[in-house]
């Protein structure tokens, strides 16, 4: 861009036209790039858009809309044996977010503050479920339950969503535990509260968001989860997707689709949420001690 | 300081702390009055923060034991003693809004809601922070923080308060400002203040008694005057402001220095003959004119002329190598045609007391 050479005069003239250049370059940009990001969205999305499309299909076909009902929402509303299977999967959920958040937390909390050597082998043992492929720990699960002579049921199905889940809640939390001034524990100590106490009153409200976070991660991921309950439920209350999957067998019902949107607009939901937690606690005024735990 | 036996504090009785094979504290023997503001001072790694912590219970000494007005706490819970502290970083409870993290330690004693409103409210106002009881720490400023963790460990009337370097993290002039006011504050309330910092001069402003603190082992105790005035030690005296530090050997009542002139120093007991000892003068002692009668007298060559607004320092070469600093105030009565250049040869002197020789 050497239009005009060393004249200071002409200097405001060297600056003018860069502007411009500039903008040209930015409109050129975005074009390769909504092109490359409308593909992506379109791959991944249109099939699950289809899927959301048809179950307000008023016809039964899977390749023709006829028109918009709710005809499906309505059967799914009916179906007892998917119902219950939803009622199954809440609970399961549930359950292992809880234990799993519960178990996680505080394995984080140990492998932050316990600095030995049989410490750091936990916090790499940890991390193994996450590379695992989740057909070898629904096998593994579900030989373990057999070679202990336990019933497969809605129970093995949350026993072994808390163990995969655990490793997850971990490695969330165990960056913030790190990230925590251990003078702060200190101070509730100092200012009266015992160990215990100070765990309960300072560190895990500073960790509050966090493991809200993971709590609605967790959620998400074993009511979507598939393979692991498939090997370690039972046969009768089954979890959905392991209900929607015998389901497709016989042949695809479009009730199915119905069940699908929904569950969609759950998991958007609980995305949505779980983006938000933190901003909630960004400001918070009000007298938290003053008016009673 | 009417009573010499009247029970400490804060009594540190042969505390010892070992990490591995080092130690950072030993041997420590320690008396805090009640009602002073003490400081414990030293250079960074000097055990001070180490002291601090087991005083306050966040630390056990592996040897000796801490007494609380006489009660031996050695190894109880931060809980269970009657000190609070103001952390470094002052830790607050960022949860919490500023009157709930203020309440936190009435909380946990199980005061009454009205009592606890009170108290916080009077806290607030002693620090100044009235208007702010609902506002969530990460809102406010540094200094702000500050006293709102010096409010919440002294609303619990602890008796004895312990400072871990409180002011570091503030700006200079903030700093000035809280110096004077925790001070006011501390008089004010009337409780023990344990203050740790490496800052002499906020030591030497601050506190009715300074502990100098070396590698673990007390240097000297004392009043700032007498800290500053008669250091005990080398390290003392480094320490604590500016000194000019020479060493010599020691012969009847003067200190052949290793290089240059003999000082007169007067005679000293304790000290024998062919000694090796240390000299040091201040360089505000130091008189460039209107001699006293019996003050020994020397010469030098000035080197280097430092203008710093109220003060000049001068760099004076006695001997090839050996420079005296000395300062001279600015005051209205100095005249400007006085003033020396760099090259002049300039007689110096100063009154016997205050050429220290330091074993």
């Amino acid at each position: 861009m050497t239009l005009v050479k060393t004249s200071p005069a002409a200097a405001p003239a060297r600056t003018a036209p860069k502007p411009r250049s500039r903008r040209g370059r930015a409109e050129r940009r975005p074009r390769v790039l909504l092109a490359v990001t409308g593909l992506f969205f379109a791959l991944l999305y249109l099939p699950i858009a289809v899927v959301a499309l048809f179950s307000f299909n008023s016809r039964k076909s899977l390749t023709v809309f006829g028109g918009f009902s709710l005809r499906w929402y309505r059967a799914f509303a009916h179906d007892d044996v998917l119902l219950s299977s939803l009622g199954t999967s809440l609970r399961i959920s549930l359950v292992a977010m809880a234990g799993s958040v519960v178990l996680g937390v505080a394995l984080a909390l140990g492998l932050v503050r316990c600095r030995t050597r049989l410490g750091s082998l936990a916090g790499l043992v940890m991390l193994v479920p996450l590379i695992t492929p989740e057909i070898v720990t629904g096998v593994a699960s579900m030989l373990l339950f057999k070679g202990l002579g336990v019933a497969l049921s809605t129970t093995t199905v949350m026993l072994s969503e808390i163990t995969f889940s655990i490793s997850y809640v971990t490695v969330v939390l165990r960056s913030r535990v790190a990230a925590l001034n251990p003078e702060v524990e200190e101070a509730a100590m100092d200012l009266g509260a015992t160990r215990w106490q100070a765990v309960r009153l300072v560190t895990l409200p500073a960790l509050l968001p966090a493991v809200l976070a993971s709590a609605v991660l967790i959620f998400a991921l074993v009511f979507d989860d598939f393979v692991l309950a498939y090997f370690t439920t039972g046969v009768d209350p089954q979890p959905l997707s392991v209900r929607i999957y015998s389901a497709i067998r016989f042949g695809v019902q479009p009730t199915i689709n119905a069940v699908g949107t929904l569950m969609l607009a759950g998991s958007v939901c609980l995305i949505a949420l779980a983006l938000f937690i933190p901003r909630l606690f960004g400001r918070r005024g009000g007298l938290d001690i003053l008016s009673g735990e | 300081m009417d009573a010499t036996d009247a029970i400490p504090a804060v009594r540190l009785d042969g505390v010892s702390k070992q990490f591995a094979d080092s130690y950072a504290v030993h041997d420590l023997d320690l008396d805090i009055e009640a009602g002073h503001f003490f400081s414990l001072l030293g250079p960074s790694g000097c055990g001070k923060t180490t002291s601090l912590r087991m005083i306050g219970g966040f630390t056990d000494p592996t040897e000796g034991s801490v007494l609380l007005a006489g009660e031996d706490v050695t190894g109880l819970p931060p809980n269970k003693r009657n000190v609070n502290t103001v952390f470094q970083s002052y830790a607050l409870f960022d949860h919490l809004s500023i009157a709930d993290n203020i309440a936190f330690g009435l909380k946990r004693k199980g005061v009454d809601r009205a009592e606890t409103h009170k108290r916080v409210a009077e806290m607030l106002d002693l620090v100044q922070l009235g208007g702010l009881a609902d506002r969530m720490p990460r809102t406010l400023s540094g200094g702000q923080r500050q006293r709102v963790a010096l409010a919440r460990a002294l609303v619990n009337r602890p008796a004895v308060l312990l400072l871990d370097e409180p002011l570091a993290a503030l700006d200079l002039k903030l700093r000035r400002q809280m110096q004077v006011e925790l001070k006011q504050i501390q008089r004010e309330v009337g409780i023990t203040f344990v203050f740790v910092t490496h800052d002499q001069d906020e030591a030497l402003t601050m506190s009715d008694r300074i502990a100098v603190l070396n590698a673990g082992r007390v240097e000297q105790c004392g009043t700032p005057e007498d800290i500053y005035e008669h250091p005990a030690s080398r390290f003392v005296a480094s320490f604590m402001g500016t000194s000019n530090l020479m060493t010599g050997t020691y012969r009847a009542g003067e200190v052949a220095l290793d290089q240059g002139p003999a000082l007169p120093v007067g005679r000293r007991s304790g000290i024998t003959d062919g000694t090796a000892v240390s000299v040091s003068v201040r360089p505000e002692k130091i008189w460039l004119s209107d001699f006293e009668q019996d003050m020994p007298v020397l010469s030098g060559v000035i080197r280097e002329t430092v203008y710093s607004g109220p003060t000049t320092t001068y760099l004076i070469e006695i001997a090839p190598g050996v420079t005296l600093s000395v300062l001279e105030q600015n005051t209205a009565r100095a005249r400007m045609e006085d003033r020396w250049s760099g090259g002049e040869t300039v007689e110096f002197g100063w009154r016997p007391e205050h050429c220290l020789v330091l074993a």
